[in-house]
């Protein structure tokens, strides 16, 4: 089946699209694909022993293109009040949200303060948010929500996994009632947006997939310096089985490239490559390629100083651009400079 | 520091205020009062909340890098080690099931269970322990007296009445059992100094009416109500009286002889006792002709296929095993508070509640819900308060993450309360007799700093 397919990322939207759609009772008549399709999921790290507080959390690629943005802004900012700030930031550029709107069915349950979100399709069935609360850290979260997902279309928005509030670095910094409150906006908003979809498709009659193909296709996979787990749908054929210690022995030639471009060009005083693709082997997405897909990258190096968590990842995707072109997959770095390291 | 045995005081007449009804919402420069001092308090020596504090394991921790400041009591208290020590006793040496066994465990367990029972007896003053009932906690002692009292007293016509105060827990199961009995729930509303309207009360009292239900201790508005006088209304047209006094009987002296209420409820876990008990006391007259609340084992006599007999009170009110080390805990909590003596602890926390309440009117734009502090109105050690413009849960947060202060936010189980004052939620300080004036203070720098970082971001 992969053979057919010109791209290994609309095949893993589809079917998380299926799972997405399946678990939420829709007739089967209404989705696009009939055949139930099995596919891994991919953890990036060995699982830890089972604590109340592990979650495992979805690919970055998977969420929207700004949320992803918001992500890493927020992992930079490391002080807990500076991230407050930078939330109510959010909230006060947020456009007001006329009173009209503020109904029961826009009110968002289980927060402690008021929450309102309104949603809204285009002519293209992107959905789009307003939002507005009384508290302005609770506004902060929704302005992060409604900034984050607004002008997507509605399978990717469906798609997302609240998990990534931890890669914000803000549920330390937020009780969990808030977080609840966190957690109900989104799903009123995934909600929302399956509902106006449904209406919209009911209205021309059409299956309405046709925005699938372009999204993050060339996305690589970035890795938080938190522990990361990917979420695990239910109903599909995947084992959260051992997936085995470090192996670094000897690594094929494409990894052995990544490891001389990047001691070329960053002189890291600490560079390790390892290939993780052996994890992603019944991955749709790498069938019929030769192996060597999937690396987990960590490099300390006196060139990232000064520069923020976003700018290193673009530079060492620049370096290793040839690779991502020529079957490189996804790569999972930890990029800090010598004195961070120290600082521990 | 044995006090010896807890002094029966009057409660807290309730007379009105010389404060006119158009005094500002905070007046800077009210009259410091303060009863009299009991000896612990006095200038020079250690203060209650400082010598009490080594006994609580737990304020001593840091919470997101600052040292915890314990705000949180009316929603729960913290349990000296006497008490934790008294529940791993009982479960390291004599845990054993009550009441029917033989051995020599359990022979010991039911001693000092019903032993925890005669010191909540005599703790409230109630002339014979088998008035006392264990129950899960107050929530659940109201449901009783609603399910078993109130199903089978309460006609079509009836009337409860309440105030709009009230907590949820003693709201809601007088709605399910009066749309069940036909009874009508009628509220007393506030009065112009933000405490329930006695006055209004006393006028709404008639022959239709069979219950009132009434807090002692308010935990939102921090007033007192004149339980003695209410009760004497009641009965002259007999009704009966139930007191929620979840916030008195952990703060102050509670006599039910003195007071005559018909019944009380109390919560362990407000009280440094553990969670999973608490009580209902009930007159016994009134304990002996109410039908069971839950069936099962231990409250019945004999069991036949198609019928049963019930025990005596307490035990009919007390089905299948209790929390037998929670109520024993409940005993040790008890010993620990009369060690000290609630009369000294009532005391102790009026001085702090007035400091707590003096403080709190200095920051700008604060607006603190019940009465004002006066030579007649004494408030509870607890401030319900809003910030103008900024949100109490953002305020909660802050407070939380940057300073360790815990104090909670929200409607505190009081919807009707918060919509009649026109508000979504307010912020909540509630103190306790190991918080000390470092706490308070602590309490309102951090406040201020909270409220210049979100005022500081309009």
């Amino acid at each position: 089946m992969s053979e057919t397919l010109i791209s290994i990322e609309p095949t893993r939207e589809k079917q998380t699209k299926l799972v997405e759609l399946a678990s939420q009772s829709i007739p089967a008549a209404t989705l696009p694909f009939s055949r139930s399709i099995s596919f891994q999921k991919i953890p990036t790290k060995s699982p830890p022993p089972l604590q109340a507080s592990s979650t495992q959390l979805q690919p970055m690629e998977e969420l929207p293109p700004k949320l992803q943005e918001i992500i890493k802004l927020f992992q930079s900012v490391e002080e807990p009040k500076a991230k407050y700030e930078q939330l109510m930031f959010y909230g006060k550029n947020l456009n007001p949200l006329d009173t009209q709107f503020k109904t029961r069915e826009n009110k968002v349950e289980g927060c402690v303060s008021q929450v309102w979100v309104r949603a809204y399709l285009d002519q293209d069935k992107n959905v789009f948010y307003q939002a507005d609360s009384d508290s302005v850290l609770t506004k902060g979260l929704a302005a992060l929500l409604v900034n984050g997902l607004s002008g997507r279309p509605v399978q990717e928005v469906l798609r997302i996994s609240p998990d990534f509030a931890v890669l914000l670095g803000l549920q330390q910094s937020l009780t969990p009632s808030r977080n609840n409150g966190f957690l109900n906006m989104l799903k009123l908003m995934q909600r929302k947006a399956l509902e106006l979809l449904i209406e919209a498709e009911k209205g021309d009659g059409s299956s309405g997939n046709g925005q699938i193909a372009n999204d993050n296709s060339e996305k690589p996979v970035e890795n938080s310096t938190s522990d990361s787990k990917v979420d695990e749908d239910s109903g599909v054929g995947f084992s959260s089985s051992k997936n085995g210690e470090d192996s670094s022995s000897g690594l094929g030639s494409r990894g052995t490239r990544i490891k001389k471009k990047l001691e070329k060009e960053l002189s890291p005083i600490e560079l390790e490559v390892e290939d993780v693709s052996y994890q992603h082997a019944g991955h749709a997405g790498v069938r019929g390629s030769d192996g060597e897909t999937h690396f987990n990258v960590r490099i300390v190096s006196k060139e990232f100083e000064g520069k923020s968590l976003v700018k290193r990842h673009r530079l060492i995707y620049g370096l290793l651009d040839e690779e991502l072109q020529t079957g490189l997959h996804a790569l999972s770095i930890v990029a800090k400079t010598p004195s961070e390291v120290e600082a521990k | 520091m044995m006090e010896g045995v807890v002094v029966k005081l009057p409660s807290f007449p309730f007379l009105y205020p010389t404060v006119s009804p158009s005094s500002p919402n905070c007046r800077l420069g009210f009259r410091r009062f303060s009863a009299p001092l009991s000896a612990a308090v006095k200038e020079g020596s250690v203060s209650l909340g400082h010598s009490t504090r080594p006994d609580f394991p737990i304020l001593h921790q840091k919470v997101n890098g600052s040292n915890l400041v314990y705000l949180d009591n009316a929603a729960t208290s913290q349990k000296p080690t006497a008490v934790l020590k008294a529940l791993q006793d009982y479960y390291e040496t004599y845990n054993s099931n009550v009441h029917r066994g033989i051995h020599y465990l359990s022979a010991k367990a039911t001693d000092e269970y019903e032993l925890a029972r005669k010191k909540v007896a005599a703790f409230i003053n109630a002339s014979d322990s088998t008035e006392i009932v264990f129950t899960r906690n107050a929530t659940e002692a109201i449901n009783l007296v609603a399910y078993s009292w109130g199903l089978s007293n309460l006609r079509p016509g009836n009337e409860i009445i309440l105030s709009i105060a009230e907590h949820h827990s003693a709201i809601v199961p007088w709605q399910i059992v009066a749309k069940i009995t036909g009874a009508i729930l009628r509220f007393v509303s506030l009065d112009e100094n933000e405490v329930p309207d006695v006055e209004e009360l006393r006028g709404m009292i008639s022959e239709r009416t069979k219950l009132v239900v009434v807090h002692h201790v308010s935990n939102v508005l921090g007033s007192v109500l004149p339980i003695e006088d209410i009760v004497i209304w009641a009965h002259a047209v007999g009704a009966k009286v139930l007191v929620d006094a979840c916030q008195s009987v952990p703060h102050m002296v509670v006599d039910v002889q003195g007071l005559d209420a018909d019944f009380l409820v109390a919560s362990s876990h407000k009280m440094c006792g553990p969670t999973g008990v608490g009580f209902l006391f009930g007159k016994s007259n009134l304990l002996l002709d109410m039908p069971p609340f839950l069936g099962g084992g231990e409250m019945i006599s004999d069991v036949f296929l198609d019928h049963s007999t019930y025990a005596e009170p307490p035990s009919r009110f007390e089905a299948g095993t209790p929390a037998i080390g929670e109520a024993i805990g409940l005993g040790a909590a008890i010993d620990y508070l009369s060690g000290i003596g609630m009369q000294k602890i009532h005391d102790y926390e009026m001085e702090l509640a007035n400091y707590l309440y003096e403080k709190l009117c200095s920051v700008p734009n604060i607006r603190i819900y019940g009465p004002k502090p006066s030579d007649n109105i004494h408030r509870a050690a607890l401030c319900s308060f809003n910030v103008e413009n900024i949100h109490p849960t953002d305020l909660a947060t802050f407070l939380d993450q940057q300073h360790g202060v815990a104090i909670r936010s929200g409607h505190h189980c009081a919807q009707p309360l918060h919509r009649h004052l026109g508000v979504n939620a307010s912020a909540r300080a509630s103190l306790h007799f190991y918080n000390t004036r470092e706490d308070v203070d602590e309490f309102i720098r951090s406040l201020d700093d909270t409220v210049s970082f979100f005022n500081s971001f309009k």
